[in-house]
């Protein structure tokens, strides 16, 4: 039973198409890659998925339920994270205040709990405490858990984006572009790390990557979009043998 | 059974957890510390400082209620003038005496189901500061989905909304007229008692899961919402909290001028609020409570600069206005060269106090 499932999803703004009919299906434990040239719609799949855009056409599905109309925070919650292109961390909280801050939600006090410091929430708020703390020394951020996050090399700020992810607990990881800017030494390790945090947090994760090393070497099924549209889908070996795939990337005679 | 010796239990350790942090054991003795200065402060100040000295407090609760909405949630609300002015009214005709408000609704009488209303202050406070919470719920629930200059707009329009309208409901509010009388019950101990009150408040919200979710928001909205944290809700949650402590200033501070009228609560008064938290920094609990105190005080020490001045060679005959002039090029200054106020986003602890006060130390010690 695929985990996560896109039933012909559109996507439209005006007149322009950023995605048409995509069928991704995950099936538990899986990796799967999206590529595509620039400007493919492949961080609009992503935002379609997370809840960002409601598409014009088609589901999707996770678990079997349908959480097309659902929005970003619920989605999150369902089972679902993501990191961002371009990083997003909360820039001006510690590293170990970001990923805190992403075990909120599944903290059940109210805020007037939270306020007058009830035992149940202390207990909890040590346990998130205590969880993220983890969390930072199982992906090596233990050592500058005090520090506010812009101030961590790029390399490292990439890793806190997907530690901050990993902390809402989720079934399904969507990581845009997680190498991009990294030197080959660097997406080695990004490799290495990847597959480790699948078996270790039992996830399925769907990543959309430029740098082919990646995607040729860790993704099991791979997606290729161009102009919207599913050009290709398949094993690495039969996308790297596919015409539509060279012609789309390199362009024809 | 069982259940309940295990919350009580619970609830045994909790209070033990409360006194055993040592941090928390300092608290406690600040308080107490701050509590006897303001006894001693009460003693000896005079009536016209005494007001200064209240008037501290009262804008200390608004700049954390405005700090709450745009410091740490980063909303860019202007509407504090509105919630205060229903505040002030709310607590105002509810505790005045019938007799009292016979006397100020002489243009048109009250309306029967409020003139022989007279509730105790603290009721009277705390249904202004819920009154202004559900005006914050009404209008949050349709200008919280706004950003930045339109979220600012709408609430400064809202403000604006209300102040007309008690300008209108001659029979409630009396109109432009005003309500004169107000019982005279604030103190000290009342205005620095709710400050104090307030300033614990924040500081636990702030601390917990839930100030750091308000953090977040403010630093990204989308990535919040990507870490499942529901913009609406806190959002919300936040605005009405924001009013609410907003109400409940608005009613202190009419209860201590005695006197309200709709031109009372104009932007300026907003603008007063948001130059003490621009002034503290925005975001920071120590920078508003500090810059409160500041800003208060130089606004009545700068009066000087309204009235006749003589230097000798030349004599002003007084400029009114010439003080808020002053402020205008202070706040420039500030701006100019502390982009983010006294204190930024820092905040006072007592770790931190520990670290200073080592530092001084060795350094003495090095001399």
């Amino acid at each position: 039973m695929a985990i996560l499932k896109t039933d012909n999803i559109t996507m439209q703004f005006g007149g322009l198409t950023a995605v048409s009919d995509l069928k991704i299906e995950l099936e538990k434990n899986q990796i799967a890659g999206l590529i595509g040239p620039n400007g493919a719609g492949k961080t609009t799949a992503f935002n379609m998925i997370t809840g960002v855009y409601v598409p014009t056409k088609g589901k999707i599905f996770y678990n079997d339920m349908d959480i097309t109309m659902k929005k970003p925070h619920e989605i999150t919650k369902l089972g679902i994270a993501r990191t961002f292109q371009n990083i997003r961390l909360f820039k001006e909280l510690s590293v170990l205040d970001n990923v805190f801050v992403a075990n909120h939600l599944r903290l059940k006090s109210n805020w007037v709990s939270s306020v007058i410091r009830t035992p149940q929430y202390t207990l909890k708020e040590k346990e998130m405490h205590e969880k993220s703390l983890d969390l930072l020394e199982k992906v090596g951020l233990i050592d500058v858990k005090d520090e506010d996050s812009y101030s961590l090399p790029y390399g490292m700020q990439r890793r806190l984006e997907i530690a901050r992810a990993l902390a809402t607990k989720p079934e399904v990881l969507l990581l845009d572009e997680p190498a991009a800017g990294m030197n080959p030494q660097e997406s080695q390790d990004l490799m290495s790390f990847i597959s480790r945090i699948r078996d270790e947090f039992n996830l399925t994760i769907l990543m959309i990557e430029h740098h082919m090393q990646v995607v040729m070497g860790i993704c099991e099924k791979i997606y290729v979009l161009d102009y919207g549209v599913t050009i290709a889908q398949g094993n690495p070996f039969e996308i790297q043998n596919n015409q539509k795939v060279i012609e789309a990337y390199l362009g024809v005679d | 059974m069982k259940e309940k010796t295990l919350r009580t239990l619970s609830w045994g350790w909790w209070l033990k957890n409360l006194v055993t942090n040592k941090n928390n054991l300092y608290t406690i003795i600040a308080i107490v510390f701050t509590l006897l200065i303001i006894g001693v402060l009460n003693n000896t100040l005079d009536n016209y400082q005494i007001r200064i000295f209240n008037l501290c407090a009262i804008y200390i609760i608004l700049a954390l209620s405005m700090n709450l909405i745009n410091g740490f949630v980063g909303l860019f609300s202007l509407g504090h003038a509105g919630f205060m002015a229903i505040g002030a009214y709310t607590c105002a005709l509810l505790t005045m005496s019938p007799e009292v408000k016979q006397m100020n609704f002489f243009l048109k009488p009250i309306v029967p189901w409020l003139a022989n209303v007279q509730l105790p202050f603290p009721a009277g406070v705390l249904i202004a500061g819920i009154m202004a919470a559900v005006a914050g719920a009404l209008i949050g629930a349709p200008v919280l989905r706004l950003k930045d200059d339109y979220l600012a707009i709408a609430t400064l329009g809202f403000a604006e909304i209300i102040r007309i309208v008690f300008t209108n409901l001659q029979s409630i509010t009396n109109g432009a007229l005003g309500l004169k009388g107000l019982p005279n019950t604030v103190n000290v101990w009342w205005t620095w008692g709710i400050a104090i009150a307030t300033i614990i408040f924040m500081i636990l919200l702030i601390k917990g899961s839930y100030g750091k979710a308000f953090k977040a928001i403010r630093e990204d909205e989308i990535a919040a919402e990507a870490m499942g944290i529901s913009l609406f809700k806190h959002k919300m949650m936040a605005f009405v909290i924001g009013s609410f402590l907003a109400g409940v200033g608005g009613a202190l501070l009419g209860h201590l001028m005695g006197t309200i009228d709709p031109l009372m609560f104009r932007f300026l008064l907003t603008f007063n609020i948001v130059l003490i938290v621009v002034f503290g920094g925005i975001g920071s609990i120590t920078g508003n409570v500090i810059s409160a105190v500041i800003v208060t005080i130089m606004m009545e020490i700068l009066r000087v600069l309204d009235g006749k001045m003589d230097f000798g060679f030349i004599e002003i005959q007084g400029i009114p206005g010439l003080r808020m002039v002053m402020f205008s090029l202070i706040l420039m200054i500030v701006i100019l060269y502390w982009q983010r106020g006294l204190m930024g986003t820092k905040e006072f602890s007592w770790s931190w106090l520990g670290k200073i006060s080592r530092r001084v130390v060795f350094r003495t010690k090095d001399c």
